[in-house]
């Protein structure tokens, strides 16, 4: 485990309280942060007979589990297919989104172009469009053009969650970057694109992890579009978590344990990114 | 603007603005278009002629009734996660076998069906060929032309197989679909806009232990009931009086509300001449109202305004609630075994009687509707009439978990009848006691789930503290406008 | 140091106007990309001023009705305020949270580096999904909030039942689900400064606060900046927590702009009227991003200028 201590506190020797009281608040905050999950937990392993009449001490069960995967018959919801959905259509957008915004991140940092606040704000306004507004006039455009239900229809009505969000905390990243390097490359003989590819992009490697990471939560827990415009096709794993909940009882159990199951690749994604979020910039050279 | 006289110059010239005006906005080079092209071109004022229909109509199915009929089709369901469904489900292979079609179905959780059903109704698509509806919101889905009107089919003899047996259906659930979209018009003539298919009634369900210890079913009247879920909730410790829905919403107003409210002969609007006037602010509605609402704050939910049929029933199930006034089936849910705490221990009785001894009980019908955009309707027919048919009804009945049969032969079924006696037993008695005067007690309108949520929120206000004589005066001065095209 | 552009001291090894060109084309995918709202935008803005509604399939043109209407009813006025204020609730709350937790972190103690792995749990539950499982856990009758609470006398809170208790219950869920995303942001641009400014102030004594107040707080504003116009421009138009845990009320003192537009358009199906008031909440979220990212432009000038 990387040190994370930063090289900018200030340690006094002897500041057993401070460590006291830096512990004791982030126990607190986290304390606060993960008790619904764990009591997620605990009401994904409750039978249903014991989930409203039962708080701490019940008879654990794995059924809500073994219901939800399909392992315990039809339930009439293929979660799986629908948690596989997800994997496609989260996944394909960051991707697409890192690809197109990666470089537009970087033209809004370096160059000065006529136009482009007005640009860079126009990519973020389509963020400002409220989902329900455009749902109507969007399924009719699916259906008709045949992007109803499919990956890629998905994956493109995703951009708009994903791109405004890469695109601008990128920017800052970038911005925070001294031309000094890449000038050093490019007098050295590298092309603009090797200087970009080999000096600027590494360094702002915590930025790209980071909303790499954000993008794909939010794509991930988008609900209105996947409602609105998939079918059994496409369908994602939020709408599939949610229809364990009704029909005959409040299935707290099957939801909590879908939800549980849905927030997997989300977690597997940040512990595996969580290296580039600790590290810091190497070698330090980068402002004077 | 200088044209009065000429309303068609007028609504040219509006158009004409609204037209430059969009497209100065979108900044496109689509001045070619004009608006009503735009519109026709994605649809979207959808209507019953915007879709792509190519299939047959009821009046060209002509020749002897076969299942077969539509061999080879495929159609789509669009479905509530419900156990109706799941038992639909569960004979879906038996269909395909019987007529050869094959059917595809999405199944949305409960609480956004609607929000996807609208969606998918208004765009005028064909997307769904039938679908889950409920009696409600056939007025709203009717006017507009977006359900096919099924009268045409089901007296084609072509087109129903002769077992079908309409008329098997009990008459007050027939009519609940069946509206002639004139408001305030009572309903059982017009198009018939879905076929029932499994119902709930409204009545009150409470946990033996404390039904023998404080005599539930003695409460003949809403103020005896009042008392006995005082006594509960003072008497018993980690209990409340009775559970009821609360929230925001319009699901709240007609469950065991307005039950009640029908029971005591009051009217959510009475027609004069043309208009609809609104009744909830008649001194006799208010003093109900004003009693419900006290009742709820000293025997009821804490923590009321949020509770929907899952935190009431489940109160209920958990042993928290002493009593329910609700939809029938909600606390056989509870019942079954292995559902809840006191499963097992829930029995059910009509509830209190109005002043004049009316037992008026409102229902809530599911039903299956057509896409009158479809362009398989006769396939589409084919697995309505499949689904409502005596046969898969009785199945769900004796099998599944289909209790609140809309026929009358399954519900005098022996096999149901024993089954349903010795696993929820009161259940069939309470039943029988309402059926006859169990029916949908609103009056059919447009707006309807505009005036009730607002009825709902108005009634929360009540339950706040609020004085329910202005509250219900605001409310019924807005829904005046409201209702009559306002 | 100002962040220059490196063009005019680079050399000139390609044309000048293909090179003017290059900042259009890397950009310009991203905007291709996502202008097809657009079209569905502007349908949805153009229906605006007709009467389209499921009871009136054919419409006709009214102009500016709906929203005249809009503005004289008292619903739009004080959905307007409560919007403002879970809005500026809950985004102030995040970024405090967010940066005090971001600063918990990269000081790091004890705990920090196992708890920092678990920091994005609760930004990856659904928001709706996420105030399901409160609601439970809020329940008077049967939730366990209550029942931990009841020890010390506090069991008997309704949480959803008093308009403040129920907008101080849903910006609770919003803070839960949505501080991770400010201290990610914050955390991560904490570890991208450069260290020599810090080494030197610490070389020359100086203290911890001094040092966050005076020379990390300026150039982490940008950072937190860009977390505060995304949270704030997504409480605005929140709707998943809002409606799932209570549509809006009691009564009618939490029904957001946002609800409201989705009470008309869907439950009521009064198309017009509902895309009216989403019209408006999205004029009013430009706007309001319009004058934050003019504040962004500024805290970046000043963070470069104190490195």
């Amino acid at each position: 485990m990387e040190s994370t201590k930063a090289p900018t506190s200030n340690e006094r020797p002897g500041g057993g309280l401070r460590e006291v009281a830096i512990n004791l608040l982030t126990i607190l905050y986290f304390a606060f942060a993960l008790f619904p999950v764990f009591w997620m937990i605990i009401v994904s392993l409750k039978p249903s007979n014991e989930l409203f009449s039962t708080y701490f001490f019940f008879h654990p069960t794995f059924d809500s589990y073994r219901t939800v995967l399909g392992l315990a018959g039809d339930s009439g919801v293929p979660f799986v297919r629908f948690f596989m959905n997800s994997l496609v259509i989260s996944i394909g957008a960051v991707l697409l989104s890192l690809i197109i915004g990666i470089p537009a991140a970087y033209a809004f940092a370096r160059f000065h172009f006529r136009g482009s606040k007005d640009l860079l704000f126009t990519i973020l306004s389509f963020r400002f469009a409220p989902e329900l507004m455009v749902i109507i006039p969007l399924y009719v455009i699916y259906q008709k053009l045949g992007l109803f239900d499919t990956y890629i229809g998905m994956i493109w009505v995703m951009q708009l969650v994903t791109i405004p969000m890469i695109v601008w905390i990128l920017r800052s990243y970038f911005q925070d970057l001294t031309p000094e390097l890449e000038q050093s490359a490019l007098l050295d003989g590298y092309t603009r694109i090797q200087a970009f590819m080999r000096v600027a992009a590494p360094l702002v490697r915590p930025g790209i992890a980071a909303v790499a990471l954000l993008s794909f939560i939010f794509a991930w827990n988008n609900f209105v579009f996947p409602l609105i415009l998939t079918s059994s096709n496409a369908q994602t794993v939020t709408v599939g978590s949610l229809t364990f909940l009704g029909g005959n009882r409040p299935n707290y159990n099957l939801t909590a344990a879908a939800a549980l199951v849905a927030a997997v690749p989300p977690l597997i994604l940040a512990l595996s990114i969580q290296r580039y979020l600790v590290r810091g910039l190497s070698f330090g050279a980068v402002k004077g | 603007m200088g044209h009065e006289g000429n309303p068609f110059v007028e609504k040219a010239i509006a158009r004409e603005i609204s037209r430059r005006q969009f497209l100065k906005n979108v900044g496109f080079g689509a001045a070619a278009l004009s608006g009503a092209q735009l519109l026709a071109a994605c649809g979207t004022f959808g209507n019953a002629s915007g879709g792509s229909k190519s299939g047959a109509e009821a009046g060209d199915i002509t020749g002897k009734f076969d299942w077969k009929r539509e061999d080879g089709t495929t159609i789509k369901l669009l479905l509530n996660k419900h156990p109706y469904t799941d038992a639909l489900l569960d004979r879906l292979d038996v269909f395909s076998k019987l007529t050869g079609i094959t059917v595809e179905r999405d199944i949305f959780p409960e609480e956004n069906y609607f929000d996807k059903l609208t969606v998918a109704l208004s765009s005028g698509q064909g997307t769904y060929d039938a679908f889950m509806t409920g009696a409600y919101q056939t007025w709203q889905y009717g006017p507009p032309g977006w359900l096919e009107d099924l009268t045409p089919w089901i007296e084609n003899e072509s087109a129903t197989n002769p077992e079908y047996d309409w008329e098997d259906i009990y008459p007050n659930l027939r009519a609940a679909d069946q509206w002639n979209f004139e408001a305030g018009s009572e309903l059982g003539s017009g198009k018939q806009l879905a076929i029932p298919w499994g119902f709930e009634s409204n009545v009150v369900a409470y946990n033996k232990k404390v039904g023998d210890k404080y005599g539930v079913t003695e409460a003949k009247t809403l103020d005896d009931l009042v008392s006995v879920a005082q006594e509960i909730t003072d008497g018993e410790s980690g209990m409340y009086g009775i559970a009821t829905r609360g929230s925001r919403s319009w699901a709240t107003i007609h469950p065991g509300f307005m039950t009640m409210y029908s029971r005591y002969g009051l009217e959510d609007f009475t027609i004069s001449g043309d208009e609809l006037k609104p009744g909830m602010a008649t001194s006799e509605a208010i003093e109900f109202q004003d009693k419900w609402a006290q009742m709820n704050r000293e025997a009821g939910a804490p923590g009321w305004t949020s509770y929907t049929w899952y935190q009431a029933s489940s109160d209920l199930g958990a042993g928290k609630a002493g009593m329910l006034f609700d939809a029938d089936i909600a606390s056989y849910f509870q019942n079954q075994p292995g559902a809840s705490n006191e499963a097992g221990n829930i029995r059910w009785y009509p509830g209190p009687t109005g002043p004049d001894g009316s037992l008026a009980t409102n229902l809530w019908v599911w039903s299956l509707g057509m896409n009158a955009n479809s362009s398989k309707k006769m396939a589409a027919w084919l697995l309505i009439q499949y689904a409502t048919g005596k046969d898969h009804l009785r199945w769900g009945a004796v099998n599944a978990d289909m209790v609140d049969p809309v026929r009358k032969s399954v519900a005098e079924d022996g096999a149901f009848k024993d089954r349903l006696d010795k696993a929820h037993p009161t259940y069939l008695d309470t039943f029988n006691q309402v059926i006859d005067q169990t029916a949908i007690q609103f009056t059919p309108q447009e707006k309807f789930f505009d005036a009730t949520t607002s009825w709902a929120a108005a009634l929360q206000n009540v339950y706040r503290g609020d004085d329910a004589k202005s509250v219900m005066e605001d409310l019924a001065s807005n829904l005046q406008s409201e209702v009559n095209g306002g | 140091m100002s962040a220059t552009t490196a063009d005019d001291r680079a050399p000139k090894k390609v044309s000048s106007g293909r090179r003017a060109l290059r900042p259009y084309l890397l950009t310009l995918p991203a905007l291709l990309l996502t202008i097809g709202i657009l079209y569905p935008f502007g349908l949805g803005v153009f229906y605006t001023f007709f009467d389209y509604s499921a009871s009136n399939p054919q419409p006709g043109f009214i102009g500016l009705e709906n929203y005249t209407n809009m503005f004289a009813s008292s619903d739009f006025w004080s959905s307007a305020l409560v919007t403002f204020e879970y809005a500026i609730g809950t985004t102030v709350i995040e970024t405090m949270l967010g940066v005090a937790v971001a600063l918990l972190l990269y000081r790091g103690s004890l705990v920090s580096g196992v708890l920092e792995k678990v920091l994005i749990l609760p930004l990856m539950i659904a928001p709706v999904i996420a105030t399901i499982m409160w609601n439970l856990m809020l329940q008077p009758s049967i939730g366990v909030v209550n029942y931990l609470l009841s020890p010390f006398g506090l069991g008997g809170i309704e949480w959803t039942d008093s308009p403040g208790l129920a907008l101080f219950s849903m910006i609770m869920i919003d803070v839960w689900v949505f501080t991770p995303f400010v201290a990610i942001l914050a955390l991560a641009g904490m570890r991208s400064l450069p260290r020599d400014p810090f080494e030197a102030a610490s070389v020359d004594g100086a203290g911890y606060w001094y040092t966050f107040r005076r020379l990390m707080l300026p150039m982490l504003w940008p950072y937190i900046l860009v977390a505060v116009i995304f949270r704030f421009m997504d409480s605005l138009k929140m709707f998943d927590i809002i409606y799932a845990l209570t549509q809006g009320g009691p009564g009618d003192s939490t029904m957001v702009l946002q609800v409201r537009a989705y009470q008309d358009a869907i439950l009521f199906t009064s198309f017009s009227q509902g895309l009216a008031y989403m019209v408006v909440l999205w004029a009013i979220v430009f706007g309001i991003t319009r004058i934050l990212v003019g504040v962004l432009g500024r805290a970046q000038a000043r963070a470069a200028g104190a490195s």
